[in-house]
């Protein structure tokens, strides 16, 4: 046969399978995971003024000063549920996010946050002039003649300052003004916090006075709530890091400003199909230990052995100052790990097709994401976005990816246009080009994307007017 | 989903508040019916916004309009408009320039183009045409045989 | 820059118009005065009519007449008939039956093949001869080789016909000269009285129906013509499934016009 052909083509792919949409189980168990979690939310908040009622609490609101009380002590009992259930958000508990996602947990915990302040203050407000009014008080006397005269009332009042202390900090216009490292130091009070403020729970108030099955109940949900965070967020960041042992291996510059990190370790292959998903670093170095540092894995783990031993590798913008000192780590560096994390991972998947949008370091997780997240050829697109060809990060990487699993790839570079709201460069978005254009199938496939809040937003309205639905979305923020 | 989810949270939330509120009546045996207003708490799981598209003002004239040629640091664009019961229905560029044009595309893959975006040809320039010109007829009247005829 | 001048020759051959255009002035590589781009056309026509005779379906005492007819079978059939045949079932292997050396009444129909292999052969001759700057077009797909201005290693320009007014160009594509594209050939859906030398409708319409064939007209840019000639076929046939198929496996530009109008093109294509 003389049939002259290129060399080093590649096998033609087959035509995928019939529109079998494999991830439609793993989907649906996914919602209906996240609503009963909806349900428990709302259960907990409801048992709590239901502890209330049970015990013959309506009653208070017959008088004026009684319906005070009344409703102060609601606002306290609701209000503190709404701090457990942040905690319960914030703990990275396996199950809120596998179904929310990490980011999604957050934003909850943050919704929460503003609404738990105002229901405490409001406890102590209202119980002020309640308790003020049956005694013939002003309500500041009252707040004083509590302080002195009832055992553990000053430790609420403390826990209520560093309540708002922990939430004023955490104002997006306030937290602008301090470093990270400020803010995260702030919000460790919160557990501070609640510890001062559980005492008089179960001292002073009679609905959790001794025998009670209200009291059984509340230190069960305080217990529970405290086992999750000191497991998820201390005793599994130790395990993970006692069992990986590792360690930097290699630094590599990758563009101006951006390391690799290359790590060696064990048990490696426990950390394969993590896709986008993302752990906390810190790097054991002085100066830099108690720094946490959030990164995908900007490839999956390569494993030697059967013991899982291998390498592992991150990829790093300098974006503060404690990532600045990343690129000096020393070989030999030990490392503490903890995650996988977040939803940005085939676990999110709902549909056959997927569509991938990467912003300058945001591209990193989707490298990981493309290698492992199953799709046939043709079903998937990748979109790089940066001003320049550099800044798209492991592009080559990633083009070899595309080209060995049959994804289209598109590189957009270029400025954004001035005074217009879109995620494109200049003379796509003049062109009239959309997400649609570059991904026609778009509407049925789930989209992942990863790259700064203002430019998310944009890709995910865009993604939205082609007909992508809420849960086909998952976004994953890298300016944290 | 969502409104599974918030349809099962507020039955949850009413059936303990409920659940309490009779408790505390036996308890007491004084029960009181102003607590009802306190199971509105649950109610707000439920509720969403249901926007109702609004567009008040009287159905503007039908057609369609060129904007202004603006000079931008990118180049002269210039932008048209489409109306039609008082709505923009399109919106086209119609002048544009090819200053920083820098999306590209790396994969091999054919993409959507705007006509002006292919790499242009003028018969004047041109030494060869392809085209389905398949039959002795169709070459007859084909560009390609005014060419030949050029140089023959 | 003016035109460079050039001369050509046409003839008729296999139900089309082979036009072959050599660069006017003297030099390497040329063909100089008319004497010797005669001696080229001939050497071109020889290699067209000898496949024709071979392979034309509307010659009845050719040798796919005959095979088409049954009074022979593939196997008595010439070495070269073979190996066309070989050709061809190769191509449908790669192209996932988008495209096929049989019409949709099981006649084997090789001309989807033909005319790129002659186009190639001719180009092979031209070489041989020594000629090194040459365009080659038969029935609109086309081989270059050279300049059409010699040593200066400027690219032939060649124009893509507009499928909805065959009077303009649509785009164009520069081939030959410091590019690894040579050859370049268009398919069309649309085409009428091809009967004959429309293997690449028959398949198109067999599949899609003329109707609803995707593609209007597809033009594949590509290093060697028999790649470039057959691809196209085979995306108008296969359409958009065929067309990324191709884009991925071969090292070929596309410019692709849909029913609609819409085009679509690989990078190269774009301004």
């Amino acid at each position: 046969m003389n049939t002259p052909l290129l060399a080093g083509r590649p096998a033609v792919p087959r035509r995928a399978p019939g529109a079998v949409n494999s991830f439609r189980g793993q989907h649906r168990r996914r919602l209906l995971t996240a609503d009963l979690l909806t349900v428990f939310f709302w259960a907990t908040l409801a048992l709590a003024v239901a502890l209330w009622l049970a015990d013959g609490g309506a009653a208070g609101f017959s008088t004026l000063a009684g319906s005070f009380t009344a409703l102060g002590i609601t606002a306290g009992l609701a209000g503190m549920d709404l701090v457990l259930c942040m905690l319960l958000l914030a703990a990275r508990v396996p199950v809120v996010d596998r179904t929310m996602g990490h980011d999604r947990a957050l934003e909850v915990h943050r919704k929460l946050g503003k609404p738990a302040l105002y229901l405490l203050l409001a406890h102590g407000v209202l119980i002020a002039i309640g308790y003020g009014m049956a005694e013939g008080l002003d309500p500041v006397s009252e707040l004083v003649a509590l302080w002195v005269l009832v055992p553990d009332m000053w430790l609420a009042v403390v826990a209520i300052g560093l309540f708002i202390a922990v939430v004023v900090t955490s104002l997006v216009a306030v937290r602008r003004r301090f470093p990270y490292e400020f803010w995260y130091a702030v919000h460790l009070l919160t557990y501070a916090a609640v510890l001062a403020a559980l005492p008089h729970q179960f001292s002073v108030g009679a609905l959790f006075a001794e025998g009670t099955w209200q009291r059984l109940y509340w230190l069960a949900l305080c217990i529970a709530t405290g086992a999750a965070l000191l497991y998820c967020r201390v005793a599994q960041p130790l395990l993970a890091t006692f069992r990986h042992q590792l360690t930097v291996s290699r630094v590599v510059p990758v563009a101006p400003g951006v390391v690799s990190i290359e790590m060696s370790g064990l048990h490696l292959d426990r950390l394969a199909g993590s896709g986008g998903r993302f752990f906390i670093w810190r790097f054991l170095a002085p100066g830099l230990w108690w720094h946490p540092h959030p990164f995908s894995l900007s490839a999956e783990p390569v494993t030697f052995d059967a013991g899982g031993r291998g390498s592992l590798r991150v990829t790093v913008r300098n974006l503060g100052r404690g990532s600045a000192q990343l690129a000096s780590l020393r070989r030999g560096t030990k490392v503490a790990v903890e995650g996988p994390y977040g939803l940005f991972s085939t676990a999110a998947r709902s549909r056959n097709q997927v569509v991938m949008i990467g912003a300058g370091i945001g591209i990193t997780p989707l490298r990981a994401l493309l290698e492992s997240t199953p799709f046939q050829p043709g079903n998937a697109t990748v979109i790089l976005r940066g001003h320049g060809e550099a800044e798209l990060y492991l592009g080559t990487e990633i083009l070899e990816l595309c080209r060995r699993r049959g994804a289209t790839l598109f590189h957009l570079t270029g400025s954004r246009p001035a005074g217009v709201q879109t995620w494109l460069p200049e003379s796509a978005s003049r062109a009239g080009h959309r997400l649609a254009s570059y991904a026609p199938q778009v509407a049925d496939a789930d989209v992942y994307i990863c790259g700064p809040a203002a430019w998310a937003r944009s890709v995910i309205h865009d993604a939205r007017t082609a007909g992508v639905r809420e849960d086909q979305l998952h976004c994953e923020r890298f300016d944290w | 989903m969502r409104a599974r989810a918030a349809v099962s949270a507020a039955l949850a939330s009413a059936g303990i508040l409920l659940a309490g509120w009779q408790a505390g009546v036996r308890v007491e045996d004084t029960g009181s019916g102003a607590v009802g207003t306190l199971s509105g708490t649950d109610g707000t799981a439920g509720s969403r916004t249901t926007g109702s598209g609004t567009t008040g003002s009287a159905a503007k004239a039908a057609g369609t309009y060129a904007g202004a040629v603006v000079q931008t640091r990118f180049g002269a664009v210039q932008v048209q408009i489409t109306v039609k019961a008082g709505a923009i229905t399109d919106v086209t560029a119609l002048q544009l320039t090819d200053a920083e044009r820098k999306s590209i595309q790396i994969s091999n893959r054919a993409a959507p183009l705007l006509r002006a975006e292919v790499l242009k040809a003028q018969s004047s320039k041109v030494q060869t045409i392809s085209g389905a010109t398949v039959t002795s007829a169709a070459y007859l009247t084909s560009l390609q045989a005014a060419l030949d005829a050029a140089n023959l | 820059m003016n035109s460079p001048a050039l001369k050509t020759r046409t003839f008729g051959c296999m139900g089309t118009v082979i036009s072959l255009t050599v660069p006017a002035g003297t030099g390497p590589g040329t063909v100089g005065p008319d004497g010797g781009l005669a001696a080229a056309a001939a050497a071109v026509e020889r290699v067209f009519a000898g496949l024709d005779g071979t392979f034309s379906l509307y010659r009845r005492d050719s040798e796919a007449s005959r095979l088409a007819r049954g009074s022979m079978s593939l196997r008595a059939a010439s070495a070269q008939m073979r190996g066309r045949y070989a050709d061809a079932v190769g191509w449908r292997l790669l192209t996932d039956g988008a495209f096929s050396p049989e019409r949709p009444d099981g006649v084997l129909d090789l001309s989807g093949l033909i005319k790129g292999y002659a186009i190639e052969q001719a180009g092979d001759a031209l070489l041989a001869l020594g000629v090194g700057d040459w365009c080659l077009n038969a029935g609109g797909d086309v081989l270059v080789n050279g300049s059409p201005r010699p040593s200066t290693g400027a690219p032939w320009q060649a124009g893509i016909v507009d499928p909805q007014d065959r009077d303009t160009l649509i785009g164009g594509c520069p081939l030959g000269g410091p590019g690894t594209k040579r050859a370049l050939a268009t398919s069309g859906s649309a085409e009428r009285g091809d009967h004959i030398w429309g293997a690449r409708s028959w398949s198109a319409r067999s599949r899609t129906g003329p109707a609803g064939a995707e593609f209007r007209q597809v033009s594949v840019a590509a290093p060697d013509i028999i790649t470039a000639d057959v691809l196209a076929t085979a995306i108008v046939a296969g359409g958009t499934p065929m067309l990324d198929r191709a884009t991925d496996g071969w090292e070929i530009e596309v410019l692709a016009v849909r029913g609609s109008g819409e085009l679509l093109a690989t990078p190269g294509f774009r301004a």
